[in-house]
């Protein structure tokens, strides 16, 4: 068994312990993306739309999942379902806030792998994950393909084309930016 | 010339402009089909047909502003024309550009969306001295025939525009130079104006009018009959649109256009097509057709709308703010990528259908 | 929409080796392929050796291109061009094709495709000014010419129209250009960006000193090789008709045409060729049966006949793959021989063929523009990162008696933010999200705030001609092909540094002026400890600076065989059938960048190679 393998093994088994000894739930691939989308729309700050409208979530998905496995993203979505759960269910959205900052963002196992989601939305790169049981020096950052270098959400998020794509037509420049600082 | 009487239909100045109009509603309705198709195309792939089709489409929107510039040179009033509701055509819509009844809809990038647009841009070859055709029955027809039987219509988009060429200098025969009354301050020129397209002519007299309303029917049509090009020695858009059919290029020699390919047999470069490399969207989409989708029902809305709003600027521009046309087309980029996200949002429930801009609310 | 039948032809080596070209020339970047057009016009035939793969003359290439700049995660300036072993192109160091010497590293880059550096340039095309051409008679420093201002300016015309410039000349004229009367250029001048408006309209009018000179910051546009719209005055000098920018750089089958679309990415590669490139001359050959290309042929050696120096012919090494070193030798022979590799390349290829030259300065007087950087954030949002790379700078610093004392500069206001100063728009993500763990709304509210703020000056300056900075080989350094790989010693002059001192204190000042956070730090290290090897310390100050990627002066022009490498018609002294073209043959280079008066020569040097040829 190699270190990767035993490391998500015991993922899952320290999860079950911690869970209260539920096996982790076997979602459906229509439901993990499901979840995925809406954390990815939590995460991003793009409505369901707009990320559908990049054309590439079925692409980050597949990239995510062969990356980290489909267990631990099952589980990191499951994490977040059930927050949103919870907060739908309180009719309080700063539970699901609190949740992603602390449950998620700043949790070691789940930490590094929602930033890295956050910047293949952004700038549709992967970056290695060390602790996932990738090799970070044998890894380096990829674009996961050339037409997904265009959809990345930074440039809409900064009222910008990306460069090399989606122009905005002549003089459009010297008119005032369409984002601004609340 | 020698059509009788009956069959000249542009009488008046008052007729001159009606044709004029309907010209630019001719123009702008192969408009959103193209553009439809073009933008269903998945990025990265079909750049041959991506860039067959984006040519033939911003020589339309040339057409459009050429047809404006005579319209504005013989003193028509632009005002309520690209922005009133009626420009935008209900499709699937037919035009008259044969004898074969077909409709034009708003459809994916297909080996039937190329037969269409080959339709549209079939050339008929008619008696020059027959600029009108007789009666035709057809329903829903683009082209109304101005105080004649409704039912009539053109055979073709060149036979519609030498109607107009006629009536032009009939009218010049009559009035002078008092015909082109228009101030020339209202025409679009090559600075505010200019693209891969052709040049933009302006118009202030009856030999830049012909020029201009020549350009546009041959550019559109295979006015030299019998070959592949047209008066300006490039492709014509047929011809464009059948090398997508062949998967292969034809060669025009520009210099000595009788050396260029025959008629369905181009000896160029071949190149892939890939039909599948394309997004399966709804056909001659509705905004019902999202009702139940906030997200995608306002998308759609806002396409719409900001249509709308494009035509508007560019009727402003148009209508002596020539200045305002580069802004405009500023618009038109974005248009794209809103139509683009439409595209790639599969309609929940539609079995892998996804959406598709919407041109006119129902 | 069809296929164009104007088409250069590539050939193979059989058609090459059983032929006697009027000319042959090496490298099919700008300065070649006017030579190729103005001699194939002429009726001559041309021949033009090309050391990359022809693709970029194809949709399919560009769009390959374009593809391969969308897919690189490091988008640097010759990110579209996959990486040929066989005719590798320096990349600002990444990939060890020069050996730097130092003690300052050229650093910069150029781009070893069909097409040239072209493909990648900004695209600014500003003329060079009158005493330009006097550098040494007029402030003790670097070279003179053997021409002047005046000898070169029809030239400039030629160059202007070629390359479809877009620029006022008024405004230029206020900076010390002289034109003939009436003159326009064919296309007006880009519009300002956003952000140039805001920082104009806080430093307008402001007036700084520099040696005793009182200087007023005001800002300008640039003149640049990008389709804007035709100016109607122009007619005047284009027969009566009215100028029609040039979209066409891949043949076959694109009908762009263009203006420039606000892309945001002249550098490296415009995605609708609205900027100019080589390709567009090549394109443009009327006779194009004339001119033969032969891609993937790196020439190696320069043959000369002993007795009369005259060249007899270009030696070449042809692969078919570029991953592997695996080549066939050619030759290829004609009356005329033309160098336009590049400054760099052209006196590698000499050096390597023993042909120094009589003056001994084949490789020597190489310059360069170093830029200074200086960052801040604005105030408030600009929207940086929009429009072409740079449309408007201060220029007022072209010109002055400080010369003497400090070097010419022009500052360039960076529409695309920091990317260059090292803080790009991705790393600007990468700090928030694994740093600051931003997400959703907050996240973007931190990128607007971080990004669309971004204020980068680049200040370019002058370095002028110095023997010891200098390409050599060396034959412990060959790429795989077994060709020389360049040797790089390189140094900036203290005339140099002073205004980088001068330069980081005027930023200063601008930026206290503007109300901007100053961001600006010259690192020893970059973030993973490396040395920055442009890292240097001076009069107590740190400073890094940035190559221009403005190689020239290897081949310098002058009076005689013993003070220069060619003549002013860029004939070389030593081979009366050989032209070393490109910026290689410049004394001087002042604040403009290099390629309008490089091209401006080969349209001079043209004319003197159709008088050989006469003859």
């Amino acid at each position: 068994m190699n270190i990767q393998v035993w490391f998500r093994w015991l993922y899952a088994a320290l999860w079950r312990i911690f869970s209260g000894g539920q096996p982790i739930m076997n979602l459906d691939q229509s439901e993990m993306k499901e979840y995925f989308l809406d954390f990815s729309v939590a995460l991003t700050g793009f409505s369901k739309f707009n990320l559908l409208g990049t054309g590439q979530a079925d692409l980050y998905y597949s990239t995510i999942e062969q990356n980290i496995g489909n267990e631990l993203l099952q589980e990191l979505l499951q994490t977040f379902h059930n927050l949103d759960l919870k907060a739908k269910s309180a009719n309080d959205q700063s539970i699901l806030d609190k949740g992603i900052s602390f449950d998620i963002l700043d949790s070691k196992k789940f930490g590094a792998i929602a930033c890295n989601i956050i910047k293949l939305w952004y700038v549709a790169t992967w970056y290695p994950i060390p602790q996932t049981g990738q090799d970070s020096n044998s890894q380096k950052p990829f674009i996961v393909s050339p037409q997904a270098y265009p959809e990345g959400l930074l440039w809409s998020a900064i009222g910008v084309n990306p460069p090399a794509a989606k122009a905005p037509g002549y003089g459009t420049w010297s008119e005032k930016p369409s984002v601004t600082l609340s | 010339m020698t059509s009788s009487q009956e069959n000249d239909l542009i009488q008046s100045v008052d007729d001159l402009h009606f044709y004029l109009k309907q010209a630019m509603m001719i123009e702008h309705a192969t408009i959103p089909p193209y553009m439809t198709a073009l933008y269903s195309i998945k990025p990265g792939s079909n750049i041959e047909a991506f860039q067959i089709i984006r040519s033939v489409a911003v020589e339309e929107m040339l057409h459009l502003v050429l047809a404006a510039n005579v319209y504005n040179a013989v003193g028509g009033d632009i005002r309520n024309t690209l922005s009133s509701d009626e420009f935008i055509p209900k499709y699937p819509t037919t035009l008259p550009t044969g004898e074969t009844d077909f409709k034009v809809g708003l459809g994916k990038f297909s080996p039937e969306t190329i037969d269409t647009f080959l339709s549209i841009e079939r050339s008929k070859e008619v008696d020059e001295g027959q600029p009108i055709v007789g009666p035709r029955p057809s329903q829903n027809n683009l082209l109304a025939v101005r105080d004649a039987n409704p039912q009539y219509s053109f055979y073709s988009i060149g036979l519609f525009y030498a109607e107009i060429i006629r009536g032009l200098y009939a009218l010049y025969q009559e009035m002078g130079d008092d015909l082109f009354c228009g101030d020339p301050q209202r025409q679009i020129t090559p600075e505010y104006y200019y693209d891969g397209a052709g040049d933009i002519i302006k118009v202030t007299d009856l030999t830049s009018a012909i020029r201009a309303l020549t350009m546009i029917q041959e550019q559109g049509e295979g006015s030299v009959i019998g070959t592949i090009y047209d008066a300006e020695r490039l492709l014509s858009h047929y011809y464009r649109f059948d090398q997508l059919k062949r998967g292969q290029y034809y060669i025009v020699d520009q210099d000595n256009p009788s050396n260029s390919d025959q008629p369905n047999q181009p000896t160029g470069d071949t190149f892939a097509v890939d039909w599948d490399a394309v997004y399966p969207i709804k056909e001659n989409p509705k905004l019902s057709d999202y009702s139940g989708e906030p997200e995608l029902h306002s998308a759609a809305q806002e396409f719409q709308s900001a249509y709308s709003d494009f035509l508007t600027k560019i009727e402003y521009a148009f209508d002596g703010h020539p200045e305002t046309l580069l802004p405009a087309v500023g618009g038109m980029f974005k248009l794209k990528y809103q139509a683009e996200r439409l595209i790639k949002n599969p309609i929940p429930g539609r079995d892998g259908m996804n959406a598709a801009p919407i041109y006119r609310l129902d | 929409m069809s296929q164009s039948q104007t088409t250069l032809k590539s050939v193979d080596c059989e058609t090459v080796s059983k032929t006697f070209y009027d000319v042959v020339i090496v490298g099919a970047g700008v300065a070649g392929s006017i030579v190729a057009k103005q001699l194939s016009e002429q009726g001559k035939t041309v021949l033009i050796l090309e050391a990359g793969t022809g693709k970029s003359l194809t949709l399919e290439g560009f769009q390959s291109h374009v593809e391969t700049f969308y897919g690189a995660v490091d988008k640097n300036p010759n990110a579209p061009y996959p990486l040929n072993p066989n005719a590798l192109s320096p990349t600002d160091g990444a990939n060890g094709y020069f050996e730097e010497k130092g003690p300052l590293p050229l650093s910069g880059s150029y781009t070893r495709v069909l097409g040239g550096t072209t493909m990648h340039w900004e695209g600014k095309t500003i003329r060079m000014l009158p005493e330009d051409f006097e550098l040494r008679t007029r402030y003790g420093h670097g070279l003179d010419w053997p021409i002047s201002y005046k000898d070169i300016q029809p030239y400039y015309r030629k160059a202007e129209y070629e390359i479809g410039v877009s620029g006022n000349t008024e405004e230029q004229k206020g900076l010390g250009v002289t034109f003939m009367d009436g003159y326009v250029l064919p296309m007006l001048e880009l519009p300002p960006s956003y952000l140039d408006q805001k920082v104009s309209e806080k430093i307008h009018g402001t007036t700084v000193e520099i040696e005793g000179e009182t200087i007023k910051l005001d800002l300008s546009t640039f003149p640049q090789g990008r389709n804007s719209i035709p100016n109607p005055d122009y007619k005047k000098y284009n027969d009566g008709d009215d100028f029609i920018p040039q979209g066409v750089g891949s043949v076959e089958p694109v009908e762009y045409g263009e203006r420039c679309q606000g892309n945001a990415n002249c550098v490296p590669i415009c995605p609708v060729q609205a900027k100019y490139d080589a390709r567009k001359t090549l394109n443009r050959i009327a006779f194009p049966e004339r001119v033969h290309i032969l891609p993937q042929a790196v020439a190696y050696k320069v043959e000369v006949d002993p007795a009369n120096g005259r060249v007899t012919a270009i030696h070449y090494k042809r692969y078919q793959d570029k991953n592997s070193p695996e080549h066939t030798l050619g030759i290829a022979k004609g009356t005329l021989f033309v160098l336009a590799t590049n400054a760099v390349e052209n006196a590698k290829l000499m050096l390597a063929s023993e042909l120094p030259s009589t003056s001994g300065l084949m490789g020597c007087h190489l310059m360069d523009h170093p830029f200074l950087l200086a960052w801040a954030l604005m105030p408030e949002v600009t929207g940086t990162m929009r429009g072409p790379l740079v449309t408007s700078g201060i220029s007022t610093f072209r010109k002055g008696a400080f010369r003497k004392k400090q070097s010419a500069f022009a500052v360039d206001i960076h529409n695309d933010g920091w990317g260059w100063s090292g803080t790009g728009a991705t790393d600007v993500v990468r700090d928030a999200v694994d740093n600051k763990h931003k997400y959703g709304a907050e996240l973007r509210q931190e990128l607007i705030s971080k990004i669309s703020r971004q204020l980068l000056l680049a200040f370019m300056c002058e370095l002028p001609a110095d023997p010891s900075n200098r390409v050599t080989i060396d034959a412990q350094y060959k790429d795989q092909l077994g060709n020389y790989r360049p040797v790089i010693h390189f140094d900036v002059a203290d005339y140099c540094k002073n205004t980088f001192a001068y330069a980081r204190k005027l930023s200063q000042t601008i930026f206290q002026r503007l109300g901007a956070e100053d961001h600006t730090k010259y690192d020893k290290r970059d973030q993973d400890g490396n040395l920055d090897p442009a890292y240097f310390e001076y009069q107590g100050e740190s400073y890094w600076f940035r190559g221009g990627n403005h190689f020239s002066g290897t081949h310098v022009m002058g009076t005689t065989k013993n003070n220069s490498v060619v003549d002013q018609n860029l004939r070389s002294w030593d081979h009366e059938n050989l032209y070393l073209v490109g910026a290689g043959s410049m004394p001087s280079i002042g604040s403009s960048n290099t390629t309008l008066t490089l091209a401006a020569l080969s349209f001079k040097s043209s004319e003197q190679m159709l008088r050989d040829l006469k003859s």
